[in-house]
This record gives C-alpha cells, sequence and structure tokens, in this order.
C-alpha cells in the first residue's frame, strides 16, 4: 500500500527525517511511536505534501507522490487526520462533510454522511451544529469523518487521542477497529501506548529522524528491551 | 496548611452552567489533579482560579485571601504561577531572557528604560533553569526548543514568582510517555521541596494517578467525586462517565 | 420632506455602489487574508477600461449592462494575473510584506493607467435612458440611481447564496479558515484563491464601471475608493459580508446627510464614524476576534543586538555622513537632511509596529502634530527653535496618550485603521481651521534659529538630533522596558499570566514613538520653513510604513537602513524618470519577492547561515 523509501524532510532548516524507510501492507492497521520531535508528525506530513520531502521515494498506489501537491496526493487516496483535529469551526457537521467529500474509488460504495452517522453516532445528532460548539471528542470524531468522505485508501491520524477523555478515547479505538474491519489501512502517530496496543497490528518506532524499530505489535510486545524502550509508562 | 480554598463556584455562559457549585481545597506541597470530560468546566474553573474569568458566585481563597474576580496580573502578584495546555513563552527571546523578563516583572523593574534586560537577574534567572535542567539551553532561541524542552522553560517562567500555588492545564499534552512522568515527577520533587500546591488537569491516566496526592472529579460543571486514586478508580460514576472500562487507559489496577 | 427622500435615495446609491467595492475587499481578505492596498486600483481600472468598452458599445441599456459585464470580466482576468503572478507565492510571508506588495501594485497601475489613459479625467456621454427621472413625492429621482440602487441587495443576495448554498462557497469558507486543511481534504486551494481574488476583482471592476455615468475615470479615484471601502470593511467587520452591506448603508446615509448638515465634517465623517465604531465595537459591527493565521512566517524571530560588523558599518556611515557637507553641495545636502529626519521618523515607526507590535496606516499623525507644533510655536508663540524642538515632541506625545487609551484596545488591522482615522482627523483640522492653520497654505517662514540658517549647521545638528533619537529608542527597546512590550506582543497570555499590563505597555510605546515622529515633523517644518496639511497626509503615513517594511520589522537596523535606502530610491527615481511610481513599484514589488525578510532580516539570515540554528 505505502512504501517510504530513505525519505529526508527539513523544517525550515532543521532536518527532522533523515532517512525514514518502511513499508505499511495493505489492510494493516500500524502505530508510529517516537519521543517527542523525534519526527512523528513530520513524518505525517511529508506523507500528505504539507512539508515537501528534500529527498527519498513515497510510492503510494503505484505512483511516486514525493513532491506532489497536498491536494493532488490527498485525491490519489491518501485521507489525513491532523493534530489538534482542524475542524472548520464555523462551518456545521454537514458542511465540514462537504468539504471532505471526493468520488468514489476502487469500485468500494462511497462513505456517505450517514454510514459515518452509524459509526459516530454523536456526529447524527447535531448535523446543523458548528464545529465550534462542538467538544474535543466530537470534534475528534467529525475530523475522522471528514477525512472518511474522501474515501481514502490509507488514513493518516496524527495523535487522535490526544487531549480527550478516557471514555472517548474508547470509543476512539473502537471506531479504529470497525474502520479495519471494512479494510480502510491505518497509519496512526500516537503517544498513548494503551490505546496503540489496542488498535494496532504492527508498529514501527522512530527515533531522531530514523525508523528504529519496524514488526508486529505482538513482537514488540514480546521483545523486553524494545517495549520498555518505546511502549513504557 | 491550605494554601487554595475554592467554595462554591458558579459560572454560566449565556444560560449554560459552566461550573456549578464547585468546592476544594489544595494544600502546600500538595498535587491535587482536576479530571473530567471534555467540557465538564475545568478550563472554566481554571481561568476563574487564575483571573481570566470572573466567577459569577463563590469564594476562592489564596492564604485564606479571596482573589476571586482579580485580574490575572493580580493573581500573579498575589503569588500565583501558571502554564497553558499550549506552551505560551516569548518566542523572539532566549531561553534566559524569557525568565529574565518574568523576573523583571515579579521584581517591579519593568519601568526602566536605560540598562540593559540583559543586565538583569542572570543568576536568578539560570537558578531557575537549573532547577528545570534547561540551564545548559539558556542561549538558545525559545522557538526552537523541543516541545518537551518549552514546557521545562515555562515551567522555569511560572516559578520565577515563587509562587504558592501553581496552576496547570493540561501539563503533558503533546509530550511522549517517558517525558511526560520525567515533567511531573519534576513538578512532584519541587512541590514537595518547596511547599508549592499544585492543581492540574489532566487526560493521561498514567500521569493523573501516577502523581496526584488527590483527585477531583467535575461532570456537567458538578463535582462528583473527590478523593485519592483508588477511591476514584472503584468510583463507578467516574468509570461511567469519565473513566471508561480502562483498556485504552491503562485499565482499573490499583 | 422631498429633500430627505431624495437625500435618503442618494445615500441609498451610493451605498450600493460602496458595497461592490467592499464586498470584494473584505471576500479578498476573508479567504487570503491578504490586505490588498490595490483594491482601489481595480475599481479605478474598471473605470478606465469601462469606458474604453462602453464608448464602442452602443448606446441601449443592454449593450450597457453587457458592457459593465465584461469589464468585470476583464477586471477578474486582470486579478487572476495579479494573484497569480505575484501574491501566489508571498501567502506564506508574513502578513505585512504582502501588504507592501500590494502597494507595489497601487503605484505601477496609476503609470500603467496614466501611460494608457492619459492625465484627463474621462468620462462617459449620458444617453438618454439614463437621463430619465420618475417623479416620487413631487421629487425628481434619476432612474439610473434607482438601479443602482436595486444592485446592491441584489448582489448581497447572489454572494450570500453562492457562499451559503453552493459546494464552492462551503469550500471558500472553509479555506477562509485553514486552506491547509482543506488542501489535505483533496482541494486545489491555489485555483481556489485565485477564483476569490478574481471574483473580488471582477465586483470592484463593475463598480467601477458602473461608478462612470455619475462620474469619470481618473487618476485619484484608487486612493480615494480604498480608504472608503476599507472604512467600509473595518466598520462591518472584517470578512463579514453582511456587515459591509451595513456599513456601506450606513456610511453613506450618513454621508449624504451629513453633506447637507454638516458641510465642513464632510471630509472626516467616514472617520469619525470609523473611530466611534471602533471604540464601541473593538471588532466592527458584525466581525469576530480573527483566530491568529496558522504558519511560520508570523512566528517572531529572535531578536539580538546587531554583530560587530553591522555596528562598525553604522560607524562608518555615521561618520561619512558627518563629514557630508565638506563635499555635499546644497541639494545634495537637502537630501541628506531628509534622509536623517526620515530615519528618526521610520524608528520611531518601527518601535510601535515590531516590539509593540502594532501596525499603524496613520503615522503622519504625530509627525504632523509635531511640525504643527513647532511652527505654533515660533509664529504664534514667537519661542525660539530649541523651544519648538521640545514642544514638537512634547505635543505630538500628549496627542498620542490621550489618542493611545483606545488605539491600545485594538489589535492588527483594526488597529492600523483606527490610526489611520485619528490621522484623518489631524488632517481635516489642519486643512479646514483654515484662520489658526492657513489650511491647505500651510503656515510659511518657519525659519531656524539665526544660528542655525546655515544649511550645513542646520543639517549637523539635524544629524545629531535624529541619531540621537535612534540610539536612544534602541537603548529603550533592549532596556527591560522594551522586553516587557515585546513580552506582551509575543504571547499575550503568557505575559498576563507574569503579571504584565499589556494596555499600560503598548500605550507607552505609542507615546514614546508619538514624541520621536514629533520631533521628526519639527525638524522637517524648519527645514523647509514651512508646514502644509500634506504633512499629515495619507501618503506621508504609507511612506514611514514603507521604509520600516523595507528594511525589515525584526530588527533596530531595518528601519534605518528602510529610511536610507526608499529616501534615497525615491530622489534618485524623480530626477531620472517620470515614471517614478512604475519604477518604485516595480522595484517593491521585486524587493519583496527576493528579500521577503526585510533587507536587513535578510541580511542577517545571510549572516546567520551555516553559523547557528
Amino acid at each position: 500500500m505505502l512504501n517510504v523509501a530513505d525519505v529526508h524532510s527539513y523544517y525550515g532548516r532543521a532536518h527532522i527525517l533523515q532517512g525514514v524507510s518502511f513499508a505499511l501492507p495493505a489492510g494493516a492497521v500500524m502505530v508510529l511511536l517516537g519521543r517527542n520531535g523525534a519526527g512523528k508528525s513530520t513524518t505525517m506530513k511529508t506523507l500528505i505534501g504539507i512539508v515537501r520531502p528534500a529527498q527519498g521515494r513515497i510510492e503510494f498506489a503505484g505512483a511516486d507522490i514525493a513532491g506532489w501537491d497536498t491536494h493532488r496526493i490527498a485525491r490519489a487516496g491518501l485521507g489525513y487526520v491532523p493534530e489538534e483535529r482542524r475542524i472548520f469551526t464555523d462551518l456545521t457537521v454537514m458542511e465540514n462533510l462537504e468539504v471532505g467529500r471526493q468520488p468514489a474509488r476502487d469500485n468500494r460504495p462511497p462513505w456517505t454522511p450517514d454510514r459515518l452517522f452509524a459509526l459516530f453516532p454523536n456526529l447524527g445528532r447535531m448535523r446543523n451544529r458548528t464545529g465550534g460548539r462542538m467538544s474535543g471528542g466530537e470534534q475528534q470524531m467529525l475530523a475522522i469523518a471528514r477525512t472518511l468522505m474522501g474515501n481514502p485508501r490509507l488514513l493518516l491520524l496524527d495523535e487522535p487521542s490526544e487531549g480527550l477523555a478516557p471514555v472517548i478515547v474508547e470509543e476512539m479505538a473502537n471506531a479504529i477497529l470497525a474502520l479495519k474491519q471494512e479494510g480502510v489501512t491505518v497509519f496512526l502517530a500516537e503517544q498513548n501506548p494503551h490505546f496503540a496496543a489496542r488498535v494496532a497490528d504492527r508498529a514501527t518506532v522512530i527515533e531522531q529522524g530514523r525508523i528504529v524499530w519496524t514488526g508486529t505489535m505482538a513482537a514488540l510486545q514480546a521483545d523486553e528491551a524494545a517495549r520498555s524502550a518505546y511502549l513504557a509508562v | 496548611m491550605t494554601v487554595l480554598a475554592v467554595a462554591g463556584l458558579v459560572k454560566s455562559f449565556g444560560g449554560v452552567q459552566a461550573v456549578n457549585g464547585v468546592s476544594f481545597s489544595v494544600a502546600a506541597g500538595e498535587m491535587l489533579a482536576l479530571i473530567g470530560p471534555n467540557g465538564a468546566g475545568k478550563s472554566t474553573c481554571f481561568n476563574m482560579l487564575n483571573g481570566q474569568i470572573k466567577p459569577d458566585s463563590g469564594r476562592i481563597a489564596l492564604n485564606g485571601r479571596n482573589i476571586a474576580g482579580l485580574s490575572p496580573n493580580r493573581v500573579w502578584r498575589l503569588g500565583v504561577g501558571r502554564t497553558f495546555q499550549i506552551a505560551a513563552t516569548f518566542a523572539s527571546m532566549t531561553v534566559r531572557e524569557n525568565v529574565q523578563v518574568a523576573l523583571l516583572a515579579h521584581r517591579r523593574h519593568i519601568w526602566r528604560f536605560w540598562r540593559p534586560a540583559a543586565a538583569w537577574f542572570v543568576p536568578e534567572a539560570d537558578a531557575l533553569l537549573t532547577q528545570v535542567g534547561m540551564r545548559d539551553q539558556a542561549e538558545r532561541a525559545a522557538s526552537v526548543l523541543a516541545y518537551g524542552d518549552l514546557k521545562r522553560l515555562e515551567l522555569a517562567i511560572a516559578l520565577a514568582n515563587a509562587p504558592r500555588l501553581l496552576l496547570m492545564d493540561e501539563p503533558t499534552a503533546g509530550m511522549a510517555p517517558a517525558e511526560r512522568t520525567a515533567l511531573m515527577q519534576l513538578t512532584r520533587s519541587l512541590a514537595s521541596r518547596q511547599g508549592l500546591a499544585v492543581l492540574f488537569t489532566e487526560h493521561d491516566m498514567d500521569v493523573v494517578f501516577g502523581v496526584a496526592t488527590r483527585i477531583v472529579v467535575l461532570n456537567r460543571g458538578e463535582l462528583i467525586a473527590e478523593g485519592d486514586g483508588p477511591t476514584i478508580r472503584a468510583d463507578p460514576r467516574v468509570r461511567a462517565v469519565y473513566l471508561g472500562s480502562g483498556v485504552t487507559s491503562g485499565g482499573h489496577r490499583c | 420632506m422631498g429633500f430627505i427622500l431624495v437625500q435618503f435615495l442618494t445615500g441609498l446609491a451610493s451605498a450600493s455602489s460602496l458595497f461592490l467595492v467592499a464586498a470584494g475587499l473584505t471576500v479578498i481578505f476573508g479567504v487570503t487574508r491578504v490586505v490588498n492596498f490595490a483594491h482601489g486600483s481595480l475599481y479605478m481600472l474598471g473605470a478606465y477600461l469601462g469606458w474604453t468598452i462602453l464608448s464602442a458599445l452602443p448606446r441601449d441599456p443592454a449593450w450597457f449592462a453587457l458592457g459593465v459585464v465584461l469589464t468585470g470580466a476583464g477586471v477578474a482576468a486582470i486579478g487572476m494575473t495579479i494573484e497569480t503572478t505575484l501574491l501566489r507565492r508571498i501567502y506564506k510571508a508574513p502578513e505585512l510584506l504582502q501588504l507592501l506588495a500590494t502597494f507595489g501594485v497601487v503605484l505601477i497601475v496609476q503609470d500603467v493607467v496614466l501611460k494608457v489613459w492619459g492625465p484627463d479625467d474621462l468620462t462617459l456621454p449620458r444617453p438618454r435612458w439614463m437621463r430619465a427621472f420618475v417623479t416620487i413625492a413631487d421629487q425628481r429621482v434619476p432612474v439610473y440611481d434607482l438601479l443602482t440602487i436595486a444592485i446592491g441587495p441584489l448582489m448581497l443576495l447572489g454572494l450570500w447564496l453562492l457562499f451559503t448554498r453552493t459546494r464552492w462557497g462551503t469550500l471558500v469558507r472553509a479555506a477562509t479558515q485553514d486552506r491547509e486543511m482543506v488542501a489535505a481534504l483533496g482541494v486545489d486551494q491555489r485555483r481556489l484563491f485565485t477564483a476569490v481574488f478574481a471574483l473580488g476583482a471582477g465586483l470592484a471592476g463593475i463598480g467601477g464601471a458602473l461608478a462612470l455615468p455619475d462620474g469619470s475615470a481618473n487618476g485619484q479615484m484608487d486612493l480615494t475608493v480604498i480608504t472608503d471601502a476599507f472604512v467600509v470593511v473595518v466598520v462591518g467587520g472584517l470578512g463579514s459580508l453582511p456587515g459591509a452591506f451595513l456599513a456601506s448603508l450606513t456610511i453613506a446615509l450618513l454621508q449624504a446627510f451629513g453633506i447637507v448638515l454638516f458641510p465642513k465634517i464632510t471630509l472626516v465623517l467616514v472617520f469619525i464614524v470609523m473611530a466611534v465604531v471602533l471604540v464601541l465595537r473593538p471588532n466592527g459591527l458584525l466581525g469576530r476576534p480573527l483566530a491568529a493565521a496558522r504558519g511560520d512566517a508570523n512566528t517572531p524571530a529572535l531578536v539580538r543586538a546587531a554583530v560587530p560588523a553591522l555596528r562598525w558599518l553604522g560607524a562608518a556611515v555615521l561618520l561619512l555622513a558627518a563629514l557630508a557637507p565638506l563635499f555635499a553641495g546644497p541639494f545634495a545636502l537637502s537630501v541628506l537632511t531628509e534622509m536623517a529626519i526620515a530615519m528618526l521618523f521610520a524608528a520611531s515607526l518601527h518601535a510601535m509596529m515590531g516590539p509593540g507590535g502594532m501596525v499603524s496606516f496613520g503615522h503622519a499623525a504625530w509627525f504632523g502634530l509635531g511640525a504643527y507644533g513647532a511652527a505654533f510655536a515660533v509664529k504664534g508663540l514667537a519661542l525660539s527653535m530649541p523651544a519648538a524642538l521640545i514642544i514638537a515632541p512634547a505635543g505630538a506625545a500628549l496627542a498620542a496618550l490621550l489618542f493611545g487609551g483606545f488605539v491600545v484596545r485594538l489589535s492588527g488591522v483594526y488597529l492600523a485603521m483606527l490610526t489611520l482615522a485619528f490621522a484623518q482627523i489631524v488632517w481635516a483640522i489642519m486643512f479646514q481651521a483654515v484662520s489658526v492653520t492657513g489650511g491647505d497654505n500651510g503656515i510659511l517662514g518657519v525659519w531656524p534659529a539665526a544660528w542655525a540658517t546655515d544649511p550645513r549647521t542646520y543639517y549637523w545638528l539635524t544629524l545629531a538630533i535624529c541619531t540621537a533619537g535612534v540610539l536612544l529608542l534602541r537603548r529603550i527597546l533592549y532596556a527591560p522596558f522594551g522586553y516587557a512590550l515585546r513580552a506582551a506582543r509575543d504571547s499575550e497570555t503568557r505575559a498576563a499570566a507574569i503579571g504584565l499590563n499589556a494596555a499600560w505597555l503598548r500605550l507607552a510605546a505609542l507615546v514614546m514613538a508619538g514624541a520621536a515622529a514629533g520631533l521628526a515633523g519639527g525638524l522637517t517644518a524648519f527645514a523647509k520653513g514651512s508646514v502644509f496639511p500634506g504633512y499629515v497626509s495619507i501618503g506621508r503615513s504609507v511612506d514611514a510604513l514603507l521604509m520600516v517594511l523595507l528594511g525589515g520589522v525584526q530588527s533596530m537596523a531595518g528601519p534605518v537602513a528602510g529610511a536610507l535606502v526608499y529616501t534615497g530610491l525615491f530622489d534618485i527615481l524623480l530626477m531620472v524618470t517620470d515614471l517614478w511610481r512604475l519604477v518604485l513599484g516595480l522595484s517593491i514589488v521585486a524587493l519583496v519577492l527576493i528579500f521577503p525578510q526585510g533587507i536587513a532580516g535578510t541580511v542577517h539570515r545571510l549572516w546567520l547561515r551555516g553559523r547557528e540554528a
């Protein structure tokens, strides 16, 4: 699904990604772990094209998307849910979803507001509420639903559990597992090890701009050294 | 010794009760966690303590003196330090200068127009930076710091007025698990050493149950539970509205 | 009764044309966050292009409508060109640089229009249908006015439907909030921005064409219209279409009646309205507080004292300047005097704009008050020149203190527009209080004291005072006060949380800047021997803004470099070409594209490259 090879990215003059390489198989839920400032967010932003990689290949759905414009990457089927959610607070739930709408792809049934409201029942009860009048948890669900309206092949989630109450984080985890059932591939950056362990079947760890560990979640939890280094509390 | 005593705090916005008769207290050296669902009124509570919002009614006593309704800068002068959910520092200054400005404000030296600011309170600023482990980055621009370091700088700024009470709004938001524990352990040791009362909000249950001496839980503007970690974990109402089953927050083990 | 009706209808008609321009401006600002000073130029292009097109078409109403639409399309195309070639490249630059670039476009368009259509006012012959009247309550009301009246609300309705009922409108409103996110959802935001800019430009173009039958196409309309349009947009609340409509109505009606009731006040009526609205509602009638634009461009850079090499360069320039009278002729000497004063004037604006974070569109107010203060002192009070040079900054500082209380509560464009309002009110007083100020003729014979009549002596005096003034400002900005001021700019929440009172700090900075600008004004009065209302004009304020922006707001060296380059460039251009606006405009645009951090900022960056992150 996604094949990243030796990607370098700069943020201003700071060399953040220093040769990131990993592969993500279709249908997987993979978590990107790492310290703050290790390059998790920059990896996500580089994949969607908000940060342009200085070097390297990003193969996605049969094309090298490195250097493409963000909107073109999104149309190729990469969905991005940013940190801090970035809901359009002046727009209603329905309008937020409309902004995300893109044509169906791969002969799969397209996501519609009704299907999304089945996944996130809370949203269905506030169709005409503006984003600014929703709680953090509701905004996070809307952010994911909005991106799903683009019928992405791969969903990037940057810290989806950040700043949310535990009971909401749990709902979020259930929603991601439901998406996995639907066959959506998910790549998420996460700081909450419990959440990561619950939803992910694969993990990759970034440190100082380089990938230092990749494997299945089971392998990570079995590897005592890696587990205490990357999943420790 | 009680540093902060809040009694019957009430605030509503356009008919919606954001905070409805909340009372609690924090003692010197204590770490009190304020938790609750998103939108439960935690931020409103915080902003009233800090002076950014005026309460409709209720009493906020700092060392016995009512500070309800005072402006943020008055509250600060009376010994309340604060860190923000998104670290607020001065981007156009170096790490040391950030602390120097706070010290200059604390000592009422702001209205001076001649001697360069860089020459004031260098040893004091460096001492504060040493406390939070930022001494070796004193010359760097605040705008280029890693987020965890920025949070520590913010802590140093908040400590510049030798506060009696420290308010921390989601202090570990955006940090990796290891950094979270480190920052809160640091805060805890400062609190017990200096007799500082700390009140913080937080969504990371590992941090809450790991460092808080006591926990109060808000829901829809009302206080629904208060107690130590095990008591809160066992409370069925808290589980229902906030903690959930615990599968994504470290379980309900005690 | 009938008279009131006619004035009312006239007011409604001008409200409509005002709304057309303001709507485009507010839509462009809302989406791109670019404060488009060139919007008045697009209106002017609409008038000229409309004249060309309509003169060539048959005179029937249908052809007239077609001509107006064609003009709108033409100006939309011009707008599209401006957006794709210039603005698109600087969306990520600091907001002030975008402002500077649109100033450049204003200058370019002025000369282009002059070259293409000539200096004369162009009027359109009015065919019979346009001269028709209907009789309402015994009064003859022009049909064309009624037509114009209808266009405003229709346009509001159309735009409202476009923005709330279509997918395109939803995308535009989303992009207004977060363009990066819109792109991440698969929308080509660059095309969206171009389309919005074209729409706004088209509306301005239509506005310009529709104004032709009642007026003319002339070379001054760009600045007149941009000021009015800005006032409307700010009074209504930035980015708010209904707000712009409401503000157009309010202002146009007040003007229609004001011109009859208080003829003297009409020059400043709009500014008085704006000042009152902003004092009562800091975000305009229907506006909301603006969220900070996302992006790193507006993150303030680390402020450090100049590196030794730059200090040596400064000292060398100063030495050269001190020796200049030994070999410079009288003209060169007067240019040098002007440069020294410009340096202090620019540094004073920088103090409030850079560390203070308050952009001013009306800095000439303090300059003019200083100049008039000095003139009154010597002519009215028969005081000596040194006394006058103390009164000049003191008077300006006092005015800044009285007025500053209103200003420091606002922020961003609102604050800038309130300073402009104040400057315009001062200008109107100087222009209209003829018995005291001499009106348009100014006050003449403001000559230096006997010991300083020699231009060389006066130059040395000016150089010494201005250099000392700039160094003093610098000293203050590096002192605790300057740091506290900068702290309040960098993070208002943090500043409040450490006990800083941002309002008092900003007020002090405004007073300080006012005093320094007043001193510059006083020195100018003696250098020229006279004062005129022009000293308080928008053009003078724009000069100061250009100097600071060219130099860069990030460092103290910026305004000094900007003042020297701008004054020098300007005087040389005046000498060598009559197309000086075109050349200056192109230079500004080129400078913005090449040096997005300003001159000093770019030099600083190059200096730091490879040294320290």
